[in-house]
């Protein structure tokens, strides 16, 4: 597809952001695809004062997408900040646990505790509190 | 008025769809766009991203000039500035496609442009505008109508374009939604400051703009609504209100000479209609412009002659009305607003 739409734009290059996809193997962010296993990983994190950041969003979800290359790279800044990406699709009990209505929705817990969440790939608005709530 | 600077005015695409979307999809359809495509898309018109949100109707982004709305089966793309907007229609077209799904209606709409010698092709005249349009669309969407309504303000008027394969008694009834394209010229001055950024404030984006948000009054325009903004540097404004499946959006260009704002939003036949008065009265009060111009695609005649009356309060006078027939859109009409105490 991608000499296709070249050709189709007349041989101007543009590439889609390559941020999303290659850098997910060197991505600081972790994912969990059941539920079970993301209560197993949350009860054992609930006990430090680690910030951890939920990022809730959809494989489909198009301004999750767009939030991703923001997210991964405040990830590999913030190194003592847990980052999580979970599925509504894979983990729709957590989602509505959690309040999930709108995509991306970015939950900032401590010890468990919800401390601050953003709604929407608001970047700024999310290094602010990421950055206010590290230890 | 200025000789050159920032065109305001935006140009609007409305595209739907259809197709088979399958049940298994969760009935996205268009929002299966790969966002790369979206990209490609926006880099053919000129524009990028600068904020996003997703419900479950639909997703909403926040552009570098305006905005775009993707839902299951139509797509509202909104530009300003000398973005080539009309660019996108092959691509988007081609992405559709690929997904199963066909063009049904376009409709595209615009005011004035207050720089026009500055606009690229197509767009550096109605003419160029329908006639790239017509080629670019596929030749099954025959009902077609290209038309300029009138004021008698000579800077305001509304360019109307709509082609749909529907035939006219086919328009879809369960399309209770009608839409409201507010333009607002000659800010106040004083109001239009507050879209400035604060020199040193080093608040950007999302931070500055929910700043704006907050000060100007913006947030009560529909209190239940998310809002999802943005402030430009050094100054400009960008909004996007979701509620439940229905948008809302302002965008704002301060500078004097050539300040401008726009206030659009989607209303239902099922509606009090006076609702819809409340709220553009509370739009253009954020702003108290000179001169307003309301075009509305698709409602009852109780609304846009509500409408008439809703700015009076304001200080604001109908000065002129005209009425057309567009293939799918229904009817349009074109309202524009002047300060009581002008002749």
């Amino acid at each position: 597809m991608g000499s296709f739409l070249s050709s189709f734009f007349g041989g101007a290059s543009y590439s889609a952001s390559e941020d999303s996809s290659s850098s997910s193997e060197s991505s600081r962010v972790s994912t969990f695809h059941s539920a079970p296993r993301w209560q197993l990983h949350f009860n054992s994190v609930k006990e430090t004062p680690k910030l951890m950041v939920i990022d809730f969003s959809a494989s489909w979800c198009g301004p999750c997408k767009f939030m991703e290359p923001a997210l991964n790279d405040m990830a590999a800044r913030f190194t003592d900040v847990e980052f999580v990406k979970l599925d509504v699709d894979e983990l729709p009990d957590v989602a509505q646990e959690f309040g999930v209505q709108a995509m991306p929705t970015f939950v900032l817990l401590k010890n468990g505790k919800e401390v601050d969440r953003v709604v929407g790939a608001q970047k700024n608005e999310l290094e602010k509190k990421v950055d206010k709530h590290k230890c | 008025m200025a000789v050159s600077g920032f065109e305001g005015f935006e140009k609007r695409l409305e595209l739907h769809f259809f197709g088979d979307i399958d049940e298994d999809d969760n009935m996205l359809g268009l929002r299966l766009l790969e966002f790369e495509s979206l990209e490609q898309v926006l880099f053919a018109v000129q524009c990028t991203v600068v904020s996003a949100v997703g419900n479950p109707f639909f997703d909403a982004y926040v552009l570098s000039e305006s905005s775009l709305f993707v839902y299951p089966t139509k797509i509202i793309i909104k530009t300003c500035g000398t973005t080539q907007l009309l660019k996108s229609i092959p691509p988007l077209i081609h992405f559709a496609n690929n997904l199963g799904l066909h063009l049904q209606t376009c409709r595209y709409t615009r005011g004035n442009f207050i720089f026009p010698k500055a606009q690229p092709f197509p767009h550096t005249s109605f003419k160029e505008e329908v006639i790239y349009i017509e080629q670019n669309i596929p030749i099954n969407i025959c009902y077609r109508k290209a038309s300029v309504m009138p004021s008698k303000l000579p800077a305001h008027s509304w360019h109307v374009f709509t082609a749909t394969c529907l035939p006219p008694l086919e328009f879809p009834h369960d399309d209770a939604a009608f839409t409201v394209e507010v333009c607002m010229t000659e800010l106040n001055r004083h109001l239009a400051r507050q879209f400035f950024m604060k020199s040193g404030d080093g608040k950007t984006g999302d931070i500055g703009g929910k700043e704006m948000t907050e000060l100007t009054g913006i947030d009560t325009i529909n209190p239940g609504a998310f809002i999802c903004d943005f402030a430009f540097d050094p100054c400009g404004y960008s909004m996007n209100g979701i509620d439940g499946d229905r948008y809302s959006t302002i965008h704002v260009t301060p500078e004097d000479g050539f300040s401008y704002a726009s206030f659009e939003c989607i209303g239902s036949v099922y509606d009090d209609p006076d609702d819809i008065v409340v709220t553009l009265k509370k739009a253009v009060q954020v702003f108290m412009p000179e001169t307003v111009s309301v075009s509305t695609t698709g409602c009852s005649r109780e609304v846009w002659t509500k409408v008439a009356h809703a700015f009076e309060p304001l200080g604001l006078k109908c000065r002129s009305f005209a009425m057309d027939e567009f293939p799918a859109a229904g009817t349009i009409v074109f309202q524009t607003f002047t300060a009581a105490r002008r002749k």
